[in-house]
């Protein structure tokens, strides 16, 4: 019993930081219609940012809340820049694009800070103290990450949903045209979209960084296809179902892994293909996700 | 009408012949296994530009495709002493298989859906093939070795008499791959010229118009993936051909967006613009490590090239050699 | 140029006149001034962090180059970027020797990359020299793979020594494992095994990981479920850092063995948290290689070599490295093979003398080791000291072992 306890703790964790990565992911699509593929990529180099300004001496969470700046406007920059000529186009290229930025960012990390063994933070950011329920021990860490994890999704929601910004971003998303006659300066409601979502995935990859070390260029690549299996489970257009996704998705992986013995189906090495078969089955069965709301399209 | 039908053709048939004799010329200049691959990734942007030039649906799950038709020559070559040559369609008959029944589900996803589902395939891949229960089959994670294979040609070192003419083992690969890449390249043209090809620009253009005008989309989306899947298999066999390996790794999800890039820098549905693209992901790498031999330069420069031919060249190679010899060929469209 | 050479060949060997084997300028990759050699390293992918075993290699030879080389050759080391993939290392491998026509394949890294270029190497007479990789087959199947040789104590040997150290001091300790599902980790468990001889059933729990997972926290839970008091570390330096963060969030306390491999003094700083996770502490490990990050070597002749052609030609390279000095300890053997190959070595003589290596000066092993090999015995590092992690330093205790396979 106690160890069905300890891999849902260890799930929980694992899951809060596929959460924040998919919630990245689903405020793109929510505000652009577009699926970025370079999320994972684009977390990773905000990270070795923040790592470059520990290493010059600023303190760990000064460097935490300037990464998170920085990778708001890079991502503001990326949209204005890269994104928007070829946004309303066909799909295929705004994959593209996605992708080569995925291929450049993983690049240029490379190319920067090259192949070190390094830990960020140096130190831990929360104490590594555990506490001890039961026989399950419940790592402080893992309790921070998950309610900064569940205090972002609240957070957004307010925004969306009772701000005039989260209006209008709702509503550059859905329909241009009419919001532009509105007043609604849209191409700044996408750069915005893109913004957010650049800043919480810095805050998906600092964490990473803290809980699964070390820090190295490829570390988001897993972690990519477990955000997108989540924000598919959960609804590619809903901040909540993201992190319902992600958390859900983290304690199935480790209960299945875990229960196997008992089945004998070897599944410990089909994490990822667990993973995609979640992919599919929710967008086969229903493309909306668990909170998602279902989309009719006629003709 | 006729006038441009007559140029059209002996044009294609010079470009063949050109093709010929350019297989036997490059490997004075370039090293044969590059060749090779070049061969392999030319054959998989040929199906992969089929399906996604051609019908509009976006596969990021070749690299899977290839990897099951690698696997069914390792198998094949290994296990049941099967000659090399006669794995390359059974390969292609075994990717085509599984092409066709993910073209199934595929028909229920579009765009950005189909492109997810695809990329978790690639990436679950490897996986599945390492997996226990499967091992009887794929012998889980270990390596396939073809190498010392009587059923391989040339054992994987010995040269190989070619008609009267005794080349290396790698040259022997390469112009294998190149001619099955020749004789693919004019099956996708038949193709796509005909009823297929029209059905298949329909469906892209318009999946409405083409319902309503009496085509089967159902029917033609599967086929296209069943088809490009075939091309994909049999790249996968020539590459474990070519290196007379086969495991997990030799087909990573990478590859697939490799693909992806090679078939956008040829231009979407373009036939000849595919050797451009891949030339593009074969030697840019090569071409990279000339600025620089830091890690991480290649992808650099790989990235950001992909991203400038989006923003500035989206028909790619092919859209570009057609706006600069539109003027030089406007004079063959007659009015009639 | 090579390919000139090969099609004269090719010429000759149609006209029937046979070229004399031994001792002819036949070989390629080799001239009165040069000697081309060449092997494929990760430079990127997974596992770039064991790059530098190529790179302290390659500063070591433009070393040797600068004080004239070897018998008036300068040593021309290429590496290629295999990425740690194995068809790739097939792909690249066979341009190094087809088309750039080098001489000898050396300093590969990976088991499974080495593994498969073997049977190619070994058919077309390439040596392959000093393969980066504990696995015991490439010592122990000489008699298919005669060109073949490796260089580091073999995993097996490793894990063997761990067990022959339990069994003697925790004859009754129960033993938890994390190893990474490939040869390497079940290589080193099989040693420890044969090590614990009857006691192996201390063994209570194994759990694996696939070196493309991205965290081990559930295997560490499940190990821990396990009430084992000794933990064993067969995994990577990512995952042996995750493994002791999870150990200690975790609140067990085993004594922990972790393998050479993860046991670079800046992975175990890493692992400590700089100090604050006090699990790591009391680790044990073997050694074979001088810890440049040690303060007890600072003024040995051997470390301060290593720092020198470092700064001079190590392009950039972490002195803190360890893999730097592996790189260079293989390139040390190698020219030692070299200089014992002739004044115009061939594949065979270089091949002959890598067979018979007694090599006792090494500067950059443990004082007191000696490189041995013959034909039939084919570790050329069969010794090592076990070693325990105190107060931020890696500590030998206990004489020099013999790392039997």
């Amino acid at each position: 019993m106690t160890e069905f306890a300890q891999q849902v703790v260890a799930g929980l964790a694992s899951g809060s930081i596929y959460a924040t990565l998919a919630l990245a992911i689903v405020i793109i699509y929510r505000s652009t219609g577009v699926v970025n593929f370079a999320q994972g990529e684009l977390a990773t180099f905000t990270t070795f940012i923040a790592w470059t300004l520990v290493d010059h001496g600023v303190g760990y969470w000064g460097a935490f809340a300037l990464t998170v700046l920085i990778a708001f406007a890079g991502g503001v920059a990326l949209e204005r820049l890269v994104v928007r000529p070829v946004e309303g186009g066909p799909v295929l290229t705004v994959v593209m694009l996605t992708i080569g930025l995925f291929i450049l960012l993983g690049g240029l990390s490379n190319w920067i800070w090259k192949a070190e063994v390094r830990s960020f933070p140096p130190n831990r950011p929360f104490p590594t103290s555990t506490w001890d329920l039961g026989g399950v021990a419940i790592s402080k860490q893992d309790l921070g990450i998950l309610g900064v994890t569940l205090g972002l999704v609240v957070l957004l929601y307010l925004l969306f949903q009772y701000t005039k910004l989260g209006l209008a971003l709702r509503a550059a998303a859905l329909n241009p045209a009419a919001s532009r006659l509105v007043g609604v300066r849209v191409g700044w409601m996408l750069a915005l979209g893109w913004g957010l979502a650049a800043a919480i995935g810095a805050v998906a990859g600092l964490f990473t960084a803290a809980a699964s070390p070390p820090l190295d260029p490829n570390m988001m690549r897993p972690i990519l296809i477990y955000a997108f299996a989540a924000a598919v489970l959960g609804g590619l257009e809903s901040p909540i179902g993201a992190i319902v996704g992600g958390l859900a998705l983290g304690v199935l992986l480790n209960l299945v892994v875990t229960y196997d013995t008992h089945l004998h189906l070897e599944l410990d090495r089909l994490r990822l293909p667990i993973a995609f078969l979640v992919i599919l089955t929710v967008l086969l069965v229903r493309p909306a996700g668990l909170l998602g709301r279902a989309v009719v399209r006629r003709v | 009408m006729s006038r441009l039908a007559t140029v059209r053709g002996v044009a294609t048939a010079l470009a063949l012949a050109a093709g010929v004799v350019a297989i036997f010329l490059a490997p004075r200049w370039v090293s044969d296994i590059k060749l090779a691959q070049m061969g392999v990734y030319f054959i998989a942007l040929l199906g992969l530009n089929i399906v996604t030039g051609y019908t509009g649906q976006i596969s990021l799950g070749h690299s899977a495709f290839m990897a099951i038709g690698g696997y069914t020559t390792a198998i094949l070559v290994v296990d049941h002493g099967v000659r090399d040559l006669w794995t390359i369609p059974l390969a292609g008959l075994v990717a085509g298989v599984a092409g066709f029944l993910v073209g199934l589900p595929a028909l229920r996803l579009s765009g950005l859906y189909l492109a997810l589902a695809t990329f978790g395939l690639a990436v679950a891949m490897p996986d599945l093939l390492r997996w226990d229960k499967l091992e009887s089959v794929t012998k889980g994670g270990q390596a396939i070795q073809l190498f010392n294979s009587p059923a391989l040609t040339g054992k994987g070192f010995e040269n190989v008499d070619l008609l009267g003419h005794s080349v290396t083992f790698t040259r022997a690969v390469d112009y294998l791959t190149w001619t099955v890449a020749l004789v693919l390249l004019v099956v996708a043209w038949l193709l796509l010229r005909g009823g297929p090809g029209r059905a298949f620009r329909a469906v892209r253009d318009s999946e409405v118009a083409a319902t309503s005008s009496g085509v089967n989309i159902a029917a033609y989306k599967t086929l296209a993936f069943a088809i490009s899947a075939a091309y994909a298999g049999i790249a996968g066999s020539l590459l474990v051909i070519a290196v007379a390996f086969a495991d997990p790794q030799s087909f990573p999800a990478k590859l697939s967006l490799t693909l992806l890039v090679g078939v956008v820098v040829a231009g979407l549905g373009s036939l000849w613009g595919v050797l451009a693209g891949a030339a593009f992901i074969q030697f840019l790498p090569d071409v990279a490590v000339h600025f620089s031999k830091a890690q991480g330069v290649p992808d650099t420069v790989y990235g950001a090239a992909l991203i400038l031919i989006v923003l500035v060249l989206p028909t790619g190679v092919a859209g570009g050699a057609h706006r600069i010899l539109m003027p030089l060929t406007s004079r063959l469209y007659t009015r009639s | 140029m090579g390919r000139s050479l090969f099609l004269a060949l090719a010429a000759f060997s149609a006209l029937g006149i046979p070229i004399a084997f031994a001792g002819s300028a036949a070989d390629p990759g080799i001239t009165p001034t040069s000697i081309h050699i060449g092997g494929t390293t990760p430079l990127t992918g997974s596992a770039q962090a064991f790059s530098s075993v190529a790179k302290g290699a390659a500063a070591y030879f433009k070393y040797v180059n600068a004080r004239g080389g070897v018998n008036k050759r300068r040593i021309e080391y290429e590496y290629l970027d295999d990425q740690y993939i194995p068809s790739e290392t097939v792909r690249q491998t066979r341009i190094l020797v087809q088309d750039k026509n080098v001489f000898a394949i050396f300093n590969t890294l990976g088991t499974e990359t080495n593994e498969a270029i073997r049977p190619y190497l070994n058919e077309v007479g390439v040596p392959q020299l000093f393969a980066a990789s504990g696995a015991t087959s490439f010592g122990r199947d000489y008699r298919q793979y005669p060109w073949t040789i490796a260089y580091q104590p073999t995993y097996i040997a490793e894990g063997a020594m761990y067990g022959n150290y339990l069994r003697r001091t925790m004859p009754k300790a129960k033993i938890a494992i994390l190893y990474q599902d490939d040869s390497y980790g079940n290589d080193l468990i099989k040693g420890l095994q044969r090590g614990l001889a009857s006691k192996a059933g201390n063994i209570v729990s194994k759990v694996g990981y696939a070196a493309t997972d991205d965290s081990v926290q559930s295997q560490v839970a499940r190990l821990k479920s396990s009430r084992a008091s000794v933990l064993m570390l067969f995994s990577t330096p990512k995952f042996t850092i995750q493994a002791y963060q999870f150990v200690n969030q975790l609140g067990w306390k085993p004594k922990i063995f972790v393998n050479a491999v993860s046991s670079a003094s800046n992975i175990m700083v890493i692992s400590s948290s700089r100090g604050q996770n006090k699990r790591v502490e009391g680790s044990i490990s073997i050694v074979f290689l001088k810890d440049p990050n040690d303060p007890k070597w600072n003024r040995d002749p051997g470390v301060l070599l290593y720092r020198k052609i470092m700064r001079k030609y190590g392009r950039g390279g972490s002195i803190k490295d360890v893999y730097n000095l592996y790189g260079m300890s293989a390139a040390f053997t190698f020219v030692d093979a070299l200089k014992h190959a002739g004044k115009s070595p061939t594949r065979r003589s270089v091949m002959n003398a890598a067979l018979h290596l007694n090599e006792r000066n090494n500067p950059f092993l443990l004082p007191r080791m000696s490189i041995r090999t013959t034909a039939t015995e084919r570790y050329p590092i069969d010794q090592a000291r076990l070693q325990r992690w105190h107060n931020g330093k890696w500590i030998s205790f206990g004489g020099l072992l013999k790392a039997r396979s």
